[in-house]
């Protein structure tokens, strides 16, 4: 009696057993086939007048999420994750910009944030800071030391506009006076002293050195004042493109016959206005590359991209955006391809990993070449991303625009970085003078 | 300054007072003579503009006509203004404003959603080229804008002076009740002057959208300049609008040129605040802004 007492507790115990260690087999399974989604944001000007440099860059990160999620994942610390983005539009207003970070990081537990920058970045910078929470700017004047997981430089942005000055001194050394000019809002006036210091570092004179007002209609008397102190160069530093594409008409009229030069020149925009001819003659040189451009080699990531875009959002497709491909619809995705790099570089999602790997690597890939974490010096933070910088003239052959030179920063910033920080910070725009 | 940049700029400031002359009369007409401050009317220039993006930037509708074709469209709508806003909030200017205030956050967002968003339209420019004026180089396009400008002015002018329904609309300004006792309709009176106004800043768009850059947005900040224009000139007086006009044209090209385009629009502000100090009805007008 005993012993079948025994071997009934003995059957018990056994098939508990059983059922224990399967149930922990087939939630083990469970646990590693069920999806796990990691969810980025989308937070900037989606609607009104700065909408330009947002909206279009939603198409670009799509893109990359769809080929990540059609390889089933971002590999990361050996298990796949797909990639889910959410859109707020802050119609680039600081209220509207940290109302939106906190329903992308409360609501949806977004890792990652795509944004324009300026205004918006000064609002959310201490909400997304307490929750570790990377916010990627096109801006990099944005970046500060007290915002740790602010990232930029996906966007050329200063940069650019510090090596135009080199760039033309190369192919042009003996010219000699420098005009520039932008529109005077905060990034307009940090950018430019940046370009300022840069070309007196290249030994340019600085002969005209203003800004116009953001409300300026008619560039006329901008550009007459700027032909009167006779420059050999005009350079539009970061006008946004649509005043530049005003201005460069205004150059032509009054018949300035030097090199233009500028941080973006919408090609198509200009030819419409104003002789493919005189483009080329005065160069037109700028940055934000055409994708398509036989420089880049085939097969390319850049061609790829094209193709693709043009297969999602192109005329005739469900996805059609009514609209050509422009710079911005590649310029966001940049900084997200690199925090995606950095995460699996990491083996984590954690932010302080990521900027870890990010800064230990020697060469990161991104879509404009390998970068190195840079920045220390004029930021206060190595968080700007720092790939070389390609810069294009205009071809009449063509009518676009073609890549002529892909230059490095850092080297040439460290050799000219006394005399540059002594200009930007006698114009008052050093980080730290800007807090 | 040198002789060729001062020969420049003088005709830079005639371009410039003749743009904002032909911006502002419509408003002066609307709102200086029959109190009806429309905040939409920047929005009906941007309309204007897009008038001429569609019938010739995308339609291939020669130029002229694509300006023409702006404005009936536009008139249209300002008699529709007329008819849904300020008919009902006739005698409370603020009320008229405010609803117009909505009117152009839903035009702007109409246009945005139409059309679409970002950076400028492309306009192909139909006069490239341009003309050398004693020494000074002026863009076809904007030389145009000049003689334009003239046309529409005189026109009004001759309207308002010359042909009995113009009269009859000054009547309605100066005295409603007298106006309406001599058999004259205001509600006529109103819708004429807002059809007109519409007309006016329809083809102001239209003959800019070339040389200004065309968004949802571009009539924000021209709606700011057309209000000095209208207050400095006098509220009541469409040729004090034009004074104002020429001489903020001037004022602004001049100082730009001299010193910068920030410090434009600070003097251009402080003018008017000096006129409204010095003679509080404006440079022609005869009631108080």
């Amino acid at each position: 009696m005993k012993k079948e007492r025994l071997s009934g507790l003995f059957l018990r115990i056994s098939l508990t057993m059983a059922l224990i260690v399967t149930l922990s087999v087939m939630s083990g399974t469970t646990a590693q086939s069920a999806e796990e989604t990691i969810n980025i944001g989308f937070l900037a000007a989606l609607s009104g007048p700065d909408a330009g440099w947002g909206l279009p860059g939603i198409t670009g990160n799509q893109i990359f999420i769809d080929r990540v999620n059609a390889e089933g994942g971002l590999l990361v610390g050996g298990k796949r994750y797909k990639l889910k983005m959410y859109k707020f539009d802050d119609e680039a207003i600081g209220s509207k910009a940290l109302q939106g970070a906190r329903q992308l990081v409360l609501e949806h537990d977004v890792k990652f944030i795509s944004a324009i920058g300026g205004n918006p970045a000064d609002a959310t910078h201490p909400f997304l800071t307490k929750k570790k929470v990377f916010y990627a700017t096109l801006i990099s004047t944005d970046i500060m030391p007290d915002r740790p997981y602010l990232i930029g430089g996906g966007d050329v942005t200063p940069r650019i506009d510090m090596l135009r000055p080199l760039y033309h001194k190369i192919n042009n050394p003996e010219l000699k006076r420098w005009a520039v000019t932008s529109q005077d809002d905060t990034i307009g006036k940090t950018c430019q002293a940046w370009e300022v210091g840069s070309a007196i570092a290249e030994g340019w004179d600085i002969v005209y050195d203003k800004h116009f007002s953001g409300e300026t209609e008619d560039f006329a008397p901008v550009v007459t004042a700027i032909l009167a102190t006779k420059p050999d160069v005009v350079s539009l530093n970061l006008t946004y493109p649509t005043y530049v594409t005003l201005i460069i008409e205004q150059l032509y009229l009054q018949g300035f016959k030097g090199i233009i030069s500028a941080n973006y020149i919408d090609t198509e925009s200009v030819m419409q206005k104003v002789p493919i001819e005189y483009m080329e003659a005065t160069k037109c040189a700028n940055s934000f590359p055409l994708f398509d451009d036989p420089w880049w080699g085939e097969p390319s990531w850049q061609h790829d991209f094209i193709k693709e875009w043009n297969a999602k959002y192109g005329p005739g497709t469900p996805g059609d955006v009514h609209r050509k491909i422009t710079g911005i619809d590649w310029d966001h995705v940049i900084m997200l391809k690199l925090w995606a790099h950095g995460a699996q570089l990491a083996g984590s999602f954690d932010p302080d990993a990521i900027l870890k790997a990010l800064r230990s690597a020697p060469s990161i890939p991104t879509i404009l070449g390998p970068g190195v974490m840079y920045g220390k010096e004029m930021w206060g933070i190595d968080n700007m991303i720092s790939p070389p910088v390609p810069i294009a003239e205009v071809k009449a052959d063509c009518k676009c625009k073609r890549i002529q030179a892909h230059l490095r920063f850092e080297q040439w910033f460290e050799s000219r970085k006394d005399t540059i920080i002594k200009v930007v910070k006698d114009k008052g725009q050093y980080y730290d003078q800007r807090k | 300054m040198e002789l060729t940049t001062f020969i420049q700029t003088i005709a830079n400031s005639v371009v410039s007072g003749s743009i904002y002359a032909t911006v502002a009369v419509g408003l002066a007409l609307a709102f200086g003579v029959m109190q009806m401050a429309n905040h939409a009317h920047g929005e009906f220039f941007m309309l204007g503009a897009y008038v001429v993006y569609v019938f010739y930037a995308l339609g291939g509708m020669p130029f002229p006509l694509a300006v023409l074709a702006a404005i009936p469209t536009i008139a249209a709508l300002g008699l529709l203004t007329e008819r849904l806003i300020f008919r009902p909030t006739r005698g409370n200017v603020l009320a008229g404003f405010m609803a117009t205030a909505g009117l152009t956050w839903i035009l702007q967002t109409a246009a945005g959603r139409i059309w679409g968003l970002g950076f400028m339209k492309m306009i192909p420019t139909p006069y490239m080229g341009s003309a050398n004026i004693a020494g000074a180089q002026i863009g076809l396009q904007r030389v145009l804008i000049v003689p334009a400008a003239c046309i529409l002015l005189g026109f009004l002018w001759f309207f308002l002076h010359r042909v009995r329904l113009g009269k009859g609309l000054r009547a309605c300004a100066q005295d409603p009740e007298a106006a309406a006792l001599q058999g004259i309709s205001i509600n006529k009176m109103t819708a004429l002057a807002m059809g007109i106004a519409g007309a006016y800043a329809g083809v102001a768009g239209a003959l800019m959208a070339p040389i200004h850059a065309v968004t949802p947005y571009m009539g924000r900040d021209l709606l700011i300049t057309a209000f000095i224009v209208v207050i400095v000139g006098g509220m009541a007086s469409i040729e004090g609008a034009v004074l104002a006009a020429f001489l903020l044209g001037f004022i602004h090209t001049f100082v730009t040129t001299i010193f910068d385009a920030t410090s434009a629009v600070m003097v251009g502000v402080a003018f008017m605040a000096f006129i409204l100090i010095v003679k509080p009805t404006g440079l022609m007008g005869r009631v108080k802004a």
